[in-house]
């Protein structure tokens, strides 16, 4: 003979009234089985049964009041569990008073466990130990961003993130330009204009025994792959006749002076240009990359604003750029953004060429070998020191009739005795 | 030195502030004579008395009403809202004067408040008993909205939060009272507020989490470590104000981030997170950020509670999403 008291219903209810029997005794039940319904201050509830097995008495008629804990039902034969999942909101617990060994909740089922919580907490700050306060904002992102950099992670907007990879190009190539260093769409774009044009690092060289490229050479092959396939090249070929210049004229501000005069006249060939958008930028100030042959390979330091300079001054910058540039120290800003080319291959020799144009510039004066030229003048024949000169321009953006000006104002200038 | 449970965790530092500091007092329904529904305040009016432990009627305003005006006269009130969801009734005089005294009198009067509840589901408890309303709270300036995970942070942070001069809402996860027990020493050390707490180091991605849901996140991250995956796991802890540089400085590090709440999903504290490492960090992410919340939908009763609530299958997936976008 098994006994079954009223359990614990929850919510501290220590008494309920049955409503309704569902079964009479003798009956055969099975464990959770319903078997009488109680009506406790909160709700009617069903009570199942423990176990399974023959009703032996039922303690109780409807309309009684029962204690928890209170002899409810006699069984003949129990077997088995209740089954301890019960989805009902109340907890059947089989201890018999909400006083003594509570389950610890007066509503649901708590989950509780022996286990032992073994931790370690740090509270705020860095990994690194630091305990970061409440609003340092701005020493926060600061910190991230030099850690960015120095631990090789990327700081890239998600856009071209996603652009890079769409491209197949490593992010970390790619010379952000974005505020601090970010790596913008245009980066990318920039990189893959270089990248597709073949600088394939891991395709094999159709020859054995070569050795790739680096440094300045690299640079070079990068740079003129690029020009090739994006400039359309044209060259006007002429010659200034120096036969007015006194003695000790300074060849290379005497060019420049006559480039910055030609800019003048000609703004069209002080400009930069963008193929992909056919996008033009007039330059005002003109910035003239000079071409410096260093063991090495070319290097183009560049002079600045060459017309608002004395020729002492010229003559100054430009010795400075030839010596950082042979002593590899010159500095990065020496290097960028120029607006005009001038190659000065005549000191070495060639008297014509067809230099090519570096975008985004859209102009290069070569000037070559100086040389004593025997021309036919009004009555006879005269040897002149001539200057050959060869301008290339981009044909996309610059016209036959501005470069043949420009020439003109080139030769007008470089013609003059002083 | 002992092994207790959330729950003992919190009756201890009951017992602590109040036999340091003679101002603290304790109200609520059921916890005095009965000592809490869940016996968190068990014991307290034995040892300290009717005068300092309060039974109230059912009456929540009462309760937060009652407990500012004993705030603005010296006392130290440490009120019990029986379960979250009941926390309505007392709205209006949380954020209509609790939150504001200060403001309101130019500092001449504070509000030196705490008001604990349980906080969220998993215990198979009736229609309203589940509710995870940190984000309503969190919404209002003026009110400290606090969530321990462990016994300790328990002990620590109800300390912290007892002798703060302001406001704290203290949200106790129902389900975590009695899961584990955690060595504790008793010894009235408090815990800081404000800060996130750095459970687990990291380098794959940064995981935020808070309440029940860090047992939960715990474990996924440790199933994820034996695919070879790192997880830095936070315990956010204080939920308002929220310790974003922390969260940032993690994020820096790691390019990803999750975010788990068993609160629902639309305008939870998560958005808030993801907002913020967005504006700050947005160049620093991966990979998208992404949230594992409760349903937009009326939190379900047991037998769809487990259904509803994160658990550690959805927080690997979430994880795992960021490594492969």
């Amino acid at each position: 003979m098994t006994s079954f008291n009223l359990p614990d219903l929850g919510e501290g209810l220590a008494e309920a009234e049955i409503v309704r029997w569902h079964v009479n005794v003798g009956d055969t039940v099975a464990v959770d089985q319903p078997m009488l319904a109680v009506e406790t201050a909160k709700a009617v509830v069903e009570v199942p049964a423990p176990f399974s097995g023959v009703i032996k008495k039922l303690h109780g008629q409807p309309g009684d009041v029962i204690a928890t804990g209170a002899l409810l039902v006699e069984f003949e034969g129990a077997k088995g569990e209740a089954s301890p999942a019960n989805s009902g909101p109340h907890h059947i617990a089989t201890r018999s008073s909400h006083g003594s060994g509570d389950a610890g909740t007066v509503v649901g089922n708590m989950p509780t466990s022996d286990i032992e919580l073994i931790e370690t907490a740090h509270a705020g700050g860095s990994a690194h130990g630091h305990t970061n306060g409440n609003g340092h904002a701005a020493t926060s992102t600061a910190h991230a961003s030099t850690r960015a950099q120095a631990d090789g992670r990327i700081r890239a907007a998600p856009a071209a993130r996603a652009l890079a990879k769409h491209l197949g190009i490593n992010l970390a190539a790619v010379h952000g330009t974005g505020r601090g260093g970010v790596v913008i769409v245009a980066d990318v774009l920039a990189q893959s204009n270089i990248s597709t044009h073949r600088t394939n690092d891991s395709a094999a060289p159709r020859f054995a025994g070569g050795e790739r490229l680096k440094g300045l050479r690299r640079a070079m092959a990068q740079s003129m792959s690029l020009a090739r396939d994006n400039v359309t090249n044209c060259t006007l070929f002429d010659d200034a006749d120096l036969h007015r210049w006194p003695e000790g004229q300074d060849i290379t501000t005497r060019l420049l002076r006559a480039i910055s005069m030609a800019c003048k006249a000609v703004p069209a060939l002080n400009a930069w240009y963008d193929g992909d958008t056919q996008t033009r930028l007039l330059k005002s100030r003109v910035d003239v990359g000079m071409a410096v042959d260093t063991p090495d390979g070319l290097i183009v330091p560049i002079v600045r604003d060459i017309g608002a300079r004395t020729t002492a001054e010229l003559r100054h910058d430009i010795d400075r750029l030839k010596r950082t540039a042979r002593d590899r120290t010159v500095a990065p800003e020496d290097l960028r953004d120029a607006t005009f080319m001038l190659s000065n291959f005549g000191m070495i020799a060639g008297r014509y060429a067809t230099p090519v144009v570096v975008p985004p510039m859209v102009a290069i004066l070569g000037s070559g070998r100086l040389s004593r030229d025997v021309i036919a003048v009004e009555n006879g024949f005269e040897a002149h020191l001539r200057m050959p000169l060869s301008l290339t321009f981009d044909h996309r953006c610059v016209t036959g009739g501005e470069a043949a000006r420009f020439m003109a104002a080139v030769l007008g200038d470089l013609e003059k005795d002083t | 030195m002992a092994k207790v449970t959330m729950i003992e965790a919190i009756n201890r530092a009951h017992a602590w502030e109040m036999t340091r500091d003679p101002n603290v007092v304790v109200l609520g329904e059921d916890v005095g004579v009965n000592g809490g529904v869940f016996r968190a305040t068990a014991g307290l009016q034995e040892q300290f008395g009717k005068d300092r432990v309060q039974d109230t009627p059912l009456a929540e305003g009462m309760i937060a009403g009652m407990a500012i005006g004993m705030a603005t006269q010296g006392l130290r009130p440490v009120a019990e809202i029986q379960f979250m969801g009941f926390i309505y009734p007392a709205m209006d005089q949380i954020a209509n004067h609790m939150a504001r005294l200060r403001n309101r009198t130019r500092g001449r009067l504070t509000c030196p408040v705490v008001i604990r509840m349980p906080h969220g589901g998993g215990i198979h408890a009736p229609e309203h008993h589940s509710e995870s309303l940190e984000a309503m709270l969190a919404h209002h300036a003026g009110l400290r909205v606090v969530c321990p995970s462990s016994p300790a942070r328990a002990y620590g942070l109800l300390l912290a939060a007892i002798r703060d001069p302001d406001p704290v809402i203290f949200l106790e996860p129902a389900r975590l009272y009695r899961l584990v027990k955690q060595e504790v020493a008793d010894d009235g050390q408090a815990l800081p507020l404000d800060v996130c707490y750095r459970l687990r180091e990291g380098t794959d991605v940064t995981i935020v989490t808070w309440g029940a849901m860090v047992t939960e996140t715990l474990k996924a991250a440790e199933t994820l470590e034996n695919s070879g995956v790192s997880c830095e796991v936070l315990d956010l802890a204080t939920l308002s104000p929220i310790d974003h540089d922390t969260i940032l400085e993690s994020v820096t590090r790691t390019g990803r981030l999750v975010i788990v709440h068993e609160a629902p999903r639309n305008c939870g504290i998560g958005a808030e997170i993801a907002a913020t490492v967005a504006e700050r960090a947005l160049y620093d992410l991966h990979a998208p950020i992404k949230r594992v919340t409760g349903y937009d939908t009326i939190m379900p009763l047991a037998r769809l509670e487990y259904d509803y609530i994160p658990n550690a299958a959805r927080i690997m997936d979430a994880v795992r999403e960021t490594l492969t976008e």
